[in-house]
Formats: C-alpha cells, structure tokens, sequence
C-alpha cells in the first residue's frame, strides 16, 4: 500500500513511529525536518498523488483543539474538533481535502499525547458547559485504525470524560476496535451515508452503503451509538426517489432508539476549492450543478439547497424524532 | 515509447557533459540547434530537448532557466537532470533515483515525489550536492555537483511529479578520477539506457494525466475568439463549458449563442441552462 514513509527527525524514535513504520516492511523511509518540507509545496498534483501515496509522520506543534464552526454542532453548547491526521484512504470526489491541501499524502501526527493533553484542559475550563469533540473530517479516522490506533488510545480516554461527547466520522465498516472495547455511552459512531447509485459513482474506494448500513446495524447492536450523517446531500435527477429509499433502508435495519443523532446539509465549497474540483473531474455531472454565490461560495441554487433539505427532513420525520435532527451548514 | 500524436508530450533534459549526454542524445534522435550560451539539442519530431549546463550548481540552474525560455516550455513539461555521481554504498554502473536533495550549502531539501518511482524497481537514494569532486564520501547517499541547483529552480516551473533526478554511480571510494573520461561514462550510459527510458515512459503516463486535467474545455478557443470576454469571464465560461460538457454532452454550446450576443449575455444563457 505505502512504499515511501516520511518521518521528522523530532519523532522518529517514538514509540507510535516505531509502531506505524514496523507495519510497512518494505516501504522506504526517508527523514524530513519538519512535515511541511514534503506537504506543503504548491506545485504538487492531488490526483497524481492520490494514485500512491506516501505516509508523513509529524509532530503537531500547536492547534490541537479547535472550535467548530459556527452553527455547527449535535445539540451541545461547546463544539470543538481535533485532527491527528490530514488526508484520507478513500477518495471521494466531493471531497473538500482535494481542494484544502496540495498533497495527497497521509500526514499523521503522532504525538497523541498531546491532544489528549489539549482536550483534557478545554473540559476542564468549560466544566458546566456540554461539549462535543469531532474527529474524522480531514481524515477518516476508523478506516486508518489498523495503522494508527487512534480510536484504541482515544475510547479509554474519552470514559474518564463521560460530559464530553467524542464523534468518530467515518465511512468504515472496520468494527476490530468496537469489538475490542465496551460501548462508551459518550461515544458516537457517525456514518456519513448517501443513496447507494450516487455512492457508487461518487464514494470511490469507500465500503459500499449497503455495507455501511449493516456495520452500523452491528454496531448498534453491541450498544454502541449511532450517528446518520447525510452530508453532503447530492442532487441529481431523481433524488427524492433515491433518498427516500435509502432512509427507509437504513429505518428497515436500525432501531430509532439507537440513533444519537441526524444531520443534513447540502454540498458546498470555497470557490478556489471548487476550480481545483472541476479540474480533476470535468465529466462529473454532480459538479455541474454547483454555482457561485455572492459569498464566495459555491454551492447549489438556494431553491435547491432549501428543496432537499425540506424532502430529506420530512422523509426522515417518518422515521425519527425530528428533535434529532441538526443542520451541517 | 514515446506516443509521438500526443500532443502534450514535453521533456527537457538538463545534462552537465557530452559524455554523459551522448547515449541520450542519441537514443531519442536530437540534433544540436545551439551552440552558445549552452549547446542545446532538440529532436525534430516531438519536444523534446537537452541542455548542457556545464559541471556546478550555477550553471544547472542557468542551463534549466535559459531551457525553459528558448524551448517555450509549458508548465506541464517533464524536466530530468542527469548524470554520473559518487557513492560509497552503490557499485558502478548503478542507476538510482533521487528521493531527497540536500546541499552542502543550503538549508532546504527537497523531495521529488515518489510518483515518478513507482513499479520501475530501480533503487531511490538521497542526492548531496557538493561544489567540489567528492573523495571522502562521508555520508550515505550520492554525491554529485548540479541536482540540488537543477530541482530548486525546476520546482517552479513544473509539477513535483514531472521532475526528476537520475543519477549512474561513476566513482566510490578509491576510484582515480581522473580515469573517468568521456569513453567510459558513455558506456556507464548506454548499459542503463533501457531502465532510464522506463523512467521517461512513467513520467509520460504521468503528464498525460496532468495534460487532460489541464486542457481547456472544448469549444473554449472558438468562443473566446468570436466575443471579447475579460480574464475572470474566461474563467467563468471555462467552468461553464466544463460544466456544460458533464451536463449536456450532446448539446453543442455554440448553438447557445447567437449574432450581437455580448460576453456576459453568453454567460448568462449558460449559467441559465446549468442552473437545474
């Protein structure tokens, strides 16, 4: 999978290097001084990378926890979300980081550690506020578990901090560490989901839907709790009919009282993001809806945008309880 | 082999002697089309160019600068540097690749991307660029006297994906050199001239990714010559047409427009049509 492994100086003796790089026995490793020596130029190509990847492994410096923006959040009051790794196995065509970073290699900071650090001082100077921390959105956490054993060191941390929410985004169906630990009340597995024939074109190298559905239905099953991410909706010619079938799919598997919670929102970017998009799929019809806004975004024509979210919301209403349900924008 | 019908197909070599240029020059068929500042060679049917700089880092980068403006070259050009190196862990005659670049003067590195490296099986070191012939050989890794000048210039003019450094080991420690002559290093060449053309071959298969990605969308010239668009027009209608090619590949554009339409009468009618 990985024939080149980067590794800064500062970490290479750690214990979680040591850890990482042992697992890829024939890859060559090369020594950086600092992580932005290989990712940051700005004369890389994302989709030639994306064919082979090369893993980083850095030390973060600073920015460990970050607020979420503004809006954005599954009912608590505080809502932050942390990073440990930029970049993803999958290669999703809407996806943002192709837009965000210049290169497609894996950047995982190993330095734990720290985070743990970070996170533990923020609950502690917000101890009456409810807070949620989310993880897996400049990477998929669960689908690079087997190599970076991050859910593993950070459930045990999380059951020290039952007030604080912990979010795993993800669209693995690697269950090996749910199975290793018992259901952590203050932990949600959130499964980003869309209409399979959409996910089939636009969710390349991800598990198929179908799949996902029944990993979750597993999951819940074993107590765990369940996020439903349709972020970002997709429009498309029959959408209505290919979302009200995924929802009843998903409702036909799952118990309502297993779901934390449900979100929605439609697709949108940063316009430089956007060009760079366009760039790299020019025949892709789901772009090709996508229009500029007078804030610089790009996103769908507001009747849209307003359109799906008023479907989704009152298809899912058949199903659950709409005091679940919170908006990704 | 290289697919002399596509039209994005651009290489440039950056070569420091003949002697290590003769095999390649060869190979591909160039013809000398300058003589001064820099001999510069060219092949007659596809582009494809070669420079020699001349030994040190201030000529590599002078060759590659002066390269890029007499050959026009694009962006999405493939820029090699080539030649023989010094090294205590590989044999003569070896050919390696570059992976990181490091100099005796300089702070920064760099790190061709392994992009460039994939499935050829041929072995990947790091370079150290030396402002003199190297004896000692201190560190691991190749030692040569243009790589590191040659890649900080190459890195702004083209993608990290389309550069690369190859390198045949001519001397470790012990080898007299002053019996290094030209004679011998053609030879060192022509032995690996099959592994330096899979090299090409990869980086080919990887511009022509870039090329497509690159390429403006279709009916783009043709549009743009019949109105007067500004630059952030042509950037609209660019999105537009490539929109517009997903959407609708069976409608052609141009009946879109008619007489006396102005720029942004076409990119209303096209942001209209694209809307639902």
């Amino acid at each position: 999978m990985v024939d080149t492994i980067y590794v800064e100086d500062e970490i290479i003796g750690t214990k979680k290097a040591q850890e990482i790089i042992s697992k890829f026995r024939h890859a060559k490793v090369t020594s950086i001084k600092r992580f932005g020596e290989v990712f940051n130029p700005s004369n890389q190509n994302f989709r030639i990378q994306k064919t082979n990847p090369s893993l980083i492994l850095a030390k973060k410096q600073k920015g460990f926890v970050l607020d979420a923006p503004k809006g954005f959040g599954i009912g608590d009051q505080n809502n932050y979300y942390f990073s440990h790794m930029y970049n993803c196995l999958y290669d999703c065509s809407y996806c943002f980081l192709q837009g965000m970073y210049n290169s497609a290699n894996y950047l995982v900071f190993v330095n734990f550690h720290d985070y743990q650090n970070e996170i533990e001082k923020t609950i502690k100077r917000h101890k009456e506020k409810k807070m949620t921390f989310f993880t897996g959105y400049d990477c998929d956490s669960l689908a690079m578990e087997p190599i970076t054993n991050f859910i593993n060191d950070f459930i045990p941390f999380f059951s020290r901090y039952k007030k604080a929410l912990f979010e795993i985004r993800t669209k693995s169906i690697n269950n090996t560490v749910f199975r290793k630990h018992d259901p952590l009340t203050n932990c949600i597995v959130a499964y980003s989901l869309m209409p399979e024939a959409l996910a089939q074109i636009l969710d390349k190298k991800a598990p198929s839907v179908s799949a996902r559905i029944k990993n979750i239905k597993y999951l819940a099953n074993k107590g765990w709790r369940i996020g439903l991410r349709f972020d970002p909706l997709i429009y498309c010619n029959n959408w209505k009919d290919q979302y009200s079938e995924l929802f009843a799919n998903i409702f036909k598997e799952i118990k309502e009282e297993n779901i934390h919670s449900v979100s929605f929102g439609s697709l949108r970017f940063p316009k430089s993001f956007f060009n760079k998009l366009l760039q790299y799929y020019p025949n892709s019809e789901e772009l090709s809806f996508l229009r500029s806004n007078d804030k610089g975004i790009i996103s769908y024509d507001q009747s849209i945008e307003n359109e799906m979210n008023e479907y989704c919301r009152s298809e899912l209403m058949k199903y659950s309880d709409a005091r679940k349900f919170f908006s990704c924008g | 082999m290289i697919e002399k019908n596509f039209e994005g197909v651009s290489v440039r070599w950056v070569i420091a002697l003949k002697g290590e240029a003769e095999e390649i020059i060869k190979n591909y068929g160039m013809k000398r089309v300058a003589t001064t500042p820099f001999p510069v060679y060219k092949n007659k049917d596809f582009d494809m160019w070669l420079i020699l700089s001349g030994i040190g880092q201030l000529n590599a980068v002078a060759a590659t600068t002066y390269l890029h403006v007499k050959s026009d070259a694009s962006y999405n050009t493939i820029w090699i540097n080539f030649g023989i190196g010094g090294s205590r862990n590989f044999k003569v005659g070896e050919l390696i690749q570059i992976d990181k670049i490091t100099s005796s003067d300089f702070q920064d590195n760099y790190y061709p991307s392994p992009s460039a490296f994939k499935n050829n099986n041929i072995e990947r070191c790091n370079l150290i660029t030396v402002n003199k012939p190297e004896k000692i050989f201190e560190n691991d890794g190749v030692y040569d006297m243009e790589g590191y000048g040659f890649f900080s210039f190459a890195k702004k003019i083209a993608p990290y994906e389309l550069i690369s450094v190859l390198k045949i080991i001519s001397d470790i420690p012990g080898t007299d050199l002053s019996k290094i002559d030209k004679h011998r290093v053609e030879i060192l060449v022509s032995k690996q001239i099959q592994f330096i053309e899979k090299v090409l071959e990869n980086l080919l298969a990887l511009q022509k990714i870039l090329f497509l990605q690159l390429r403006d969308p279709k009916y783009f010239d043709e549009i743009c010559l019949q109105n007067k668009f500004t630059f952030s027009q042509k950037v609209t209608l660019r999105k537009y047409l490539t929109q517009w090619q997903a959407r609708f590949p069976l409608r052609n554009p141009l009946d879109e427009i008619r007489q006396k339409m102005t720029a942004s009468q076409i990119l209303k009618k096209f942001s209209d049509n694209l809307l639902r």
